[in-house]
């Protein structure tokens, strides 16, 4: 801009910055201009016809023939059969119990991202008791609950708690090889590698296979419930993928600060615990927080074998002679659930980051 | 008082009871004793819904044809099978290791009988308990009525399926030629019918019936007559238990027999106290002999079709007329009736 348009522009009635803006950026020339208001012209009709089928010809509550009288999306069926994609086969007079639990492991999640809970201890008294209340509800069998076994499990609930299960038995898992990987002693470092680059090398389908359907034919004596090898299969394949990142959060730190803990006196465990890994998982956070990400959303992948999570009873859900031709709003819905939390969990990342001062 | 040639003469004659007697096969098979201990049959189910089939309702409980078949089983051996029987959500590609693990007692999930999956897997078939026909979907506004009628027109196929080369056969035989349009995956074979890139579209009917629906304007569809190729389609067991596939193919006959003789769920006490033939009366347990020799309770015919009804309502509740689907019986009719079923004799 030239020194005479600023003239004139200051001549001119004062104008708001954030049009004037807008202006120069989107129709500087005509032909811009020309490009923008077609642009523009196409977002509002995707977005209307979006909000049209979405809402506006939407049928929200009734039956599949009420459905088929409009051409808007059958929000219907997730009124009819929420209960199926939120707690899948457990037993439909049951399911206050598999909604209490996934509840509660949902407020657990949320209390531990609270500064408060931020001690080894609090946070595994937190979870050790959570876990055990989520299991007397949803497994019962003691102070009068009737026993759903864990086949009967499904939907969200189970979905969040295999996302929680492999968190929590994958986190110290990831910290222990992190930190064998980084041995003194070259033969840990070497065997703790090799482990980590084999994990990394399979894909996750095959690990849930081997522990779903090979297990059980090398062992028939396999004391475990499907659930949990497949809790510990991914736990194992989050693992291997946390510890690199916690290593490189290590090893980020200047040497200096390890040194100086040596010179302290400080042992092994209290450079680890007091100086290093806060610094590492500080430096590891946005990482962290994808592989988080990530492992919620491969959860889905449980459906290869057959496990009854979201995506199954999403599945389900249109799965009937009725609702058959639903399947696009089912698919709707489960993708915004899955948005809620991946996105809070992203957004809750952004702010430890800035709590933390990440990057400055 | 008796003599010495009293008690051999009774001797005798119980030595001779042993060995003349009738014997009687007891169920040695290995699958059945587990079953019962447990309690509960292992039935597989799907990951999600396979619609007809195997489906869940709005109270998270199964149904479909598969899924009552399991259950037809279960009623036999336990009389009923509420608390009897436990559905185990499977992927198609976990059937084969789940049966050989035993973590089902018989796979019933709308699986072929194949060459490689009768003499490789270590599997055995029961008899077939459905024809699976490749059938042919057309919009009506074609004005279609055979697959004679769609020459000239294209069909839809996934790519390099059973389906693609039994379509081609077909149109060879009948003598007719049809534009190929072809998708990497099924549902994008679908998407093109539906979205009228062909005027046809080729599966086995339990899925066109479901598709029919997916369009979301069912009377808009028909599926023509003509089977162009079908798939049997049986219950697998674990080789060498004959005795438990004894059990399904009876479980079976039972409910293909009573549709013979006109048994429903309805008439099946009457039947019992007024059998039409002898060979009913032993079903339904009004004589003994149905049940002892397979290792039953004698009375587990007159059960099944109690709890479950015959093949046809079995069938008119879950793919026929009843359901939403509203399959045709077809090839699966009784013999008498133009399809392919029969029960095994009941003498």
């Amino acid at each position: 801009m030239s020194d005479a348009t600023l003239q004139a522009d200051r001549a001119r009635p004062p104008v708001s910055p954030f049009v004037e803006r807008l202006k120069e950026r989107l129709f500087p020339t005509p032909l811009s201009g020309l490009l923008s208001a077609l642009g523009i012209a196409a977002a509002l009709w995707i977005a209307f016809v979006l909000i049209r089928w979405a809402f506006l010809d939407a049928t929200f509550t009734g039956t599949p023939e009420d459905c088929q009288q409009t051409t808007g999306a059958c929000w219907a069926v997730i009124s009819a059969r929420w209960r199926l994609m939120f707690f899948g086969l457990y037993p439909y007079e049951l399911h206050w119990r598999s909604g209490i639990a996934g509840l509660i492991l949902i407020a657990v999640i949320v209390a531990s991202c609270v500064p408060v809970f931020w001690s080894a201890t609090r946070l595994a008294l937190l979870w050790v008791v959570s876990f055990a209340l989520f299991w007397i509800i949803m497994h019962g069998g003691v102070f009068g609950l009737e026993t759903v076994t864990e086949e009967k499990w499904g939907g969200l609930t189970l979905s969040i708690f295999i996302f929680c299960g492999t968190a929590l038995v994958g986190m110290p898992l990831a910290i222990v090889l992190a930190l064998l990987r980084r041995s003194r002693y070259p033969l840990v470092a070497k065997v703790a590698a090799v482990l980590i680059d084999t994990v990394r090398s399979l894909p996750l389908v095959t690990i849930l296979f081997t522990v779903s359907i090979l297990l059980p034919i090398l062992m028939p004596d396999m004391p475990l419930s499907k659930i949990s090898r497949v809790i510990l299969g991914m736990a194992l394949f989050f693992a291997a993928y946390q510890a690199e990142i916690i290593r490189s959060g290590i090893q980020s730190l200047p040497v200096g600060q390890e040194e100086a803990a040596k010179a302290l006196g400080l042992g092994y465990w209290h450079r680890m615990t007091r100086v290093v890994l806060p610094q590492a998982f500080r430096r590891a956070l946005p990482p962290t927080i994808s592989q988080f990400a990530i492992s919620f959303k491969e959860v889905a992948l449980v459906i290869i074998i057959g496990v009854f999570d979201f995506l199954a009873s999403g599945n389900a859900a249109y799965g009937s002679g009725e609702w058959a031709f639903t399947y696009v709003e089912v698919y709707v819905f489960l993708a915004f659930v899955y948005f809620l939390f991946v996105f809070s969990l992203s957004r809750y990342g952004a702010y430890l980051e800035r709590r933390m001062r990440v990057g400055k | 008082m008796t003599g010495p040639k009293g008690l051999i003469a009774a001797g005798i004659a119980a030595a001779a009871h042993l060995a003349f007697s009738t014997p009687v096969y007891a169920a040695e098979s290995e699958t059945l004793a587990a079953v019962q201990e447990r309690g509960v049959l292992n039935c597989p189910g799907h990951n999600g819904s396979y619609l007809g089939l195997a489906e869940v309702d709005d109270k998270g409980e199964w149904k479909g044809f598969d899924i009552d078949l399991c259950r037809a089983v279960a009623t036999a051996i336990f009389g009923t099978y509420e608390d009897h029987v436990n559905i185990v959500p499977l992927s198609w590609a976990q059937r084969w290791p789940a049966l050989q693990s035993g973590e089902v007692d018989t796979i019933i999930k709308a699986s072929g009988w194949t060459l490689g999956r009768d003499a490789e897997l270590g599997f055995q078939f029961s008899n077939i308990y459905m024809l699976a026909p490749t059938k042919i979907l057309v919009p009506k506004s074609l004005g279609a009525e055979s697959v004679a009628d769609l020459d000239g027109g294209a069909v839809c196929v996934p790519a390099g399926t059973s389906t693609e080369r039994s379509v081609a056969e077909y149109l060879e035989r009948v003598g007719i030629e049809m534009e190929f349009v072809t998708s990497e995956k099924t549902e994008e074979s679908e998407a093109a019918f539906l979205s009228g890139r062909c005027d046809a579209f080729a599966q086995w009917d339990v899925q066109l019936a479901v598709l029919r629906l997916k369009s979301g304007k069912p009377d808009d569809y028909m599926i023509l007559p003509d089977s162009i190729a079908a798939e049997p389609v049986g219950a697998l067991v674990r080789e060498g238990d004959d005795d438990w596939l004894d059990i399904i193919n009876f479980t079976l006959t039972t409910l293909l027999a009573a549709e013979e003789a006109g048994v429903t769920s309805e008439n099946v006490d009457e039947m019992k106290a007024n059998p039409p033939a002898p060979g009913i009366g032993k079903m339904l347990g009004a004589t003994p002999g149905y049940g002892e020799r397979i290792g039953l309770s004698d009375d587990w015919g007159y059960n099944v079709i109690k709890v479950m009804g015959n093949y046809s309502e079995m069938f008119e509740r879950n793919l026929g007329k009843e359901s939403p689907y509203g399959l045709d019986r077809g090839v699966n009719a009784l013999w008498q009736d133009g399809g392919v079923l029969w029960p095994i004799l009941i003498d």
